[in-house]
């Protein structure tokens, strides 16, 4: 029995890695009591499957793991159980169980929407309206120790502003088409808006805030299908 | 003290500049089972610190035992502290973000005690470094009101002098009676307003503090030729009412202190992740090398029933994976093959698995292992025959034949292990280079008996300097030189080099000799140590921060000879600086089972099951055994006192 949950990382949980993320889960689990199922093998592991991790800092609404149990459990009072047992910071925020036959989870996570927050005061119109409207936007990225230029702007979906916040729905990698496939992150668009603001001040706090597939009102969340919708004032203004 | 000062949270200062740290998650708390705790609503704040980076210290017992029973006061609040790693220092002072607690994110001013864990000397420049950064001045005599009370306690405690300048506090023996004891006293002094002077004169009166401030250190003039420095004469109480010497505190019952209850569960990884439970406390299998062994005397054994109750609560409230079941000699316990089999029962089948460190080495070992590793898992086992001789073994009373280990191994490899790593020490008093080559020979046999058993099974002989340590038999004899332990590593090496399935693993002989001038050293090692904290000096147990020449330098400059703190064997009645700190042990017993050890090899058997040899603990303090193995007493052996 399989079950898919979207999960939250906040606050002073956002300085764990992903490493450590997963053994979060192995020791909820167990505190939990829930019949999670175990890889065979010398040394078992719980079923646990993460999707792709986040960058260490950034906050998160929106990581999604695949879970298996060996027994049935009831979503609604074991997930419960499972977020007592969670450390401040993280819980469950939906859980589905996986239908028969479904793709794999990845192929439900195309895009992820990004809430990238900076100082108070600071207004990002311009250059998020100057982001929208670039064919290109060219960023240096270092690989295998040479530098390169990558053009991040075919990754973004959408991109939107109220005040110092920017929200920005990008594509994942393996829902590009392969000529202009390219994994980006938060820091490159800011780096992006930092080439037509150059005053910009750093980010306070950046948040994922779900992930699923970009659609023409907003970005459809992967297991609920709400709809997270980009940031009104930009909208109006274009 | 300052009852009414109030200091906000480091926090925001803290946030912006842990992702420009290696291992962020180290400083930030908020791990399973804290407990966090309006200040404003305690009458009394501790801060545990344990001098070295989280992941290290986060596992420790001690401080976790402390934390339990502090925080179990309601008016009383007890948060951790760890050393924070270089990088984080640099961003620390460059962002002037003073020493600060994990729960609150406080800064170290804002307790009333500061209590140090030292668990081992290199601690001490983290030490330092911590106060430092709490902007409080680093000798005791400089704080003043405001300043909190910095208190060290744990084994390397047992030698407070090369500390005894930085701190107000020494708490000499078992923590849990005496933080509370203490805690009342911080309460009344707060709620009268004592100043600092009275606060400590009133903490002194505590069984088991010492107040360093009140004694002082007298020298003999330096008798010349390679007494360079000067013998102790004595240390001397300054202050009407101290005592000549400051008698250890003993829990007697540790079924009436089951802790820790709730283990704090650490979000990212530490170098023990396991809920472990002590199954007993002390030993005498009479090591003469182990000051963990003389210090903690006599044996007190938890009960089997408070085992599995502790272990039961322990893993269904932190979901550890690992149990460890830790003392000094783990299968020395009366009930242990009961209480490994009953809980090897209940977790058959489930993915906990239980652990037995610190086994001695015999056969019974190998059979509780084989009941713990029920689920399938026989990957390593650990044995520390220390010496590589008979002769040598003997020397240091470990006693353990040849036809053990081999007997052991056999039926190890015989029931499925793959893996044998072996302890083994060098530098110990009246060596040869055949007692060292001795090593590599056993470790040799072992692999051959595993080969016997599988082509791919291995041996792990691990080597360390010996370092003689307070309170021990040994505290008379002389250090090998940095020098003479790479010479004796470097016989090993050649002798094993050749075999692919043998991995040696060493500790060079450096570090060890830092280690030795702070375990030995008196009050004019203090000043070294402030020196070198200056010149730099941090992490002296990580090879990755040691710097030997940091050290020497600091030395010379403050006029103390290492070699003579070190090299130097001690004359019978020489005085030394932890005298006056009282561990039990009769030092004219410790002499006799020195001189033992080295005119004659004679070894001496384990009190527990055989007559008392009066080391002096158990009269001294009032205490016997708390064991479930069958007196002997009643054979009439034992000299009436």
């Amino acid at each position: 029995m399989r079950v898919r949950v979207r999960y939250r990382k906040q606050g002073r949980l956002r300085f764990v890695s992903a490493i450590d993320v997963g053994r979060l889960w192995e020791r909820a689990l167990r505190r939990a009591d829930l019949p999670i199922a175990y890889s065979e093998g010398f040394s078992p592991h719980p079923k646990v499957s993460f999707t792709d991790a986040l960058t260490l800092g950034y906050a998160s609404t929106g990581e999604y793991a695949e879970l298996t149990f060996a027994a049935p459990v009831e979503l609604s009072r074991d997930i419960a159980a499972l977020n007592a047992a969670f450390p401040e910071g993280m819980d469950v925020l939906t859980a589905v169980h996986t239908p028969d036959g479904a793709p794999r989870f990845s192929k439900a996570l195309a895009a992820s929407c990004w809430d990238v927050e900076y100082p108070v005061g600071a207004v990002l119109d311009h250059a998020v309206q100057q982001v929208a409207s670039a064919a290109t936007l060219v960023v240096p990225r270092e690989r295998k120790g040479e530098a390169v230029d990558v053009d991040i702007r075919p990754a973004i979906a959408d991109i939107s502003a109220d005040g110092p916040r920017v929200r920005v729905t990008v594509h994942h990698i393996d829902h590009l088409p392969d000529d202009v496939a390219v994994a980006i992150r938060p820091s490159e668009v800011d780096l992006a808006l930092r080439r037509f603001q150059p005053d910009l001040a750093q980010p306070v706090l950046v948040t994922r805030l779900a992930q699923g597939r970009p659609g023409p009102d907003g970005l459809v969340e992967a297991l609920s299908g709400e709809l997270v919708e980009p940031l009104q004032t930009q909208r109006q203004t274009t | 003290m300052t009852a009414t000062a109030t200091f906000p949270s480091i926090w925001p200062q803290l946030e912006p500049v842990l992702t420009s740290v290696r291992k962020p998650a180290r400083y930030v708390g908020g791990e399973g089972n804290v407990v966090r705790k309006d200040h404003a609503e305690t009458d009394s704040r501790w801060l545990l610190v344990y001098p070295d980076a989280y992941e290290v210290g986060q596992p420790n017992q001690g401080v976790q035992i402390l934390y339990e029973v502090l925080n179990e006061r309601p008016t009383t609040v007890a948060e951790r502290g760890y050393a924070p790693w270089p990088d984080m220092e640099a961003v620390m002072r460059d962002q002037q973000i003073p020493f600060f607690s994990l729960e609150n994110h406080l800064p170290l001013r804002a307790f009333d005690v500061v209590a140090f864990s030292l668990a081992a000397e290199v601690g001490y420049t983290n030490l330092l470094n911590c106060l430092d950064l709490g902007g409080i001045p680093l000798r005791a005599a400089d704080r003043s009101a405001g300043d909190p009370v910095v208190m060290i306690g744990g084994h390397a405690a047992f030698n407070p002098e090369p500390l005894a300048p930085f701190v107000d506090v020494v708490c000499a023996g078992d923590g849990e009676e005496f933080v509370l004891e203490v805690d009342l006293v911080i309460k009344r002094g707060r709620e009268q307003g004592w100043d600092r002077d009275r606060l400590l004169a009133e903490i002194g009166q505590v069984d088991g503090a010492y107040i360093p401030s009140w004694y002082e250190p007298e020298y003999n003039a330096p008798s010349g030729g390679d007494d360079t420095m000067g013998t102790l004469r004595g240390t001397f109480p300054r202050r009407s009412g101290a005592p000549y010497r400051v008698a250890k505190r003993t829990v007697s019952d540790l079924d009436s202190w089951p802790y820790p209850k709730r283990s704090i569960v650490p979000l990212t990884e530490t170098v023990h992740e396991r809920y472990s439970v002590e199954i007993f406390r002390g030993c005498t299998r009479g090591c003469r090398f182990c000051q963990a062994g003389m210090i903690t005397r006599p044996v007190r054994e938890r009960s089997a029933a408070t085992v599995k109750q502790m272990v039961a609560d322990g893993v269904a409230n932190t979901g550890f994976e690992e149990v460890g079941l830790l003392s000094l000699s783990s299968a020395d316990h009366s009930e242990i093959l009961g209480m490994c089999g009953d809980l090897a029962d209940s977790y058959e089948g489930t993915a906990t698995s239980l652990s037995l460190p610190s086994t001695r080495v015999d056969a019974f070992n190998v059979t509780l292992a084989d009941e713990l590793a029920r689920n399938g898992r026989r990957t390593g086992l650990t044995f520390a025959p220390e010496a590589g001789t008979e002769r040598m073994r003997r020397v240091i009373n470990k006693m353990v034949s040849e036809a053990d280990m081999l007997r052991t191994a056999e039926t190890a490899f015989a029931n499925g292990w793959r893996h044998i790593k072996l302890y083994f020490m060098i530098g110990l008093p009246t060596e040869t280079d055949e007692d060292v080559l001795g090593i590599a020979e056993l470790g040799l046999k072992v692999l051959e008996i595993g080969r016997q058993h599988g082509r791919k099974n291995k041996v792990t002989v691990s080597v360390g300097g010996f370092v003689p340590k307070p309170h021990t038999p040994f505290q008379w004899a002389a250090q090998d030189s940095a020098e003479q332990i790479e010479r004796k590593l470097d016989l090993i090496r050649r002798r094993v080099a050749r075999d692919r399935n043998l991995n040696l693993r060493y500790h060079h002989g450096k570090p060890g000799v830092v280690e030795g001038l702070l375990a030995r050293g008196d009050r004019r090692v203090a000043e070294v140590v402030q020196r070198a904290f200056a010149l730099g000096a941090r992490f002296d147990g990580w090879d990755e921060w040691f710097d030997y020449d940091t050290w020497m330098t600091a030395a010379d400059e403050v006029g103390v000879d290492v070699a003579w703190f070190t090299r130097r064997e001690r004359g019978e009645d020489e005085v030394f600086a932890w005298d006056h700190l009282d561990s039990g042990l009769e030092k004219d017993w410790l002499y006799s089972d020195w001189r033992d050890a080295v005119d004659d090899q004679a070894e001496l058997e384990d009190c527990r099951w055989t007559p008392c040899y009066d080391c002096g603990v158990c009269p001294g303090l009032d205490l016997q055994h708390q064991t479930g193995h069958l007196p002997i007493f009643s054979a009439g052996t034992r000299p009436i006192p």
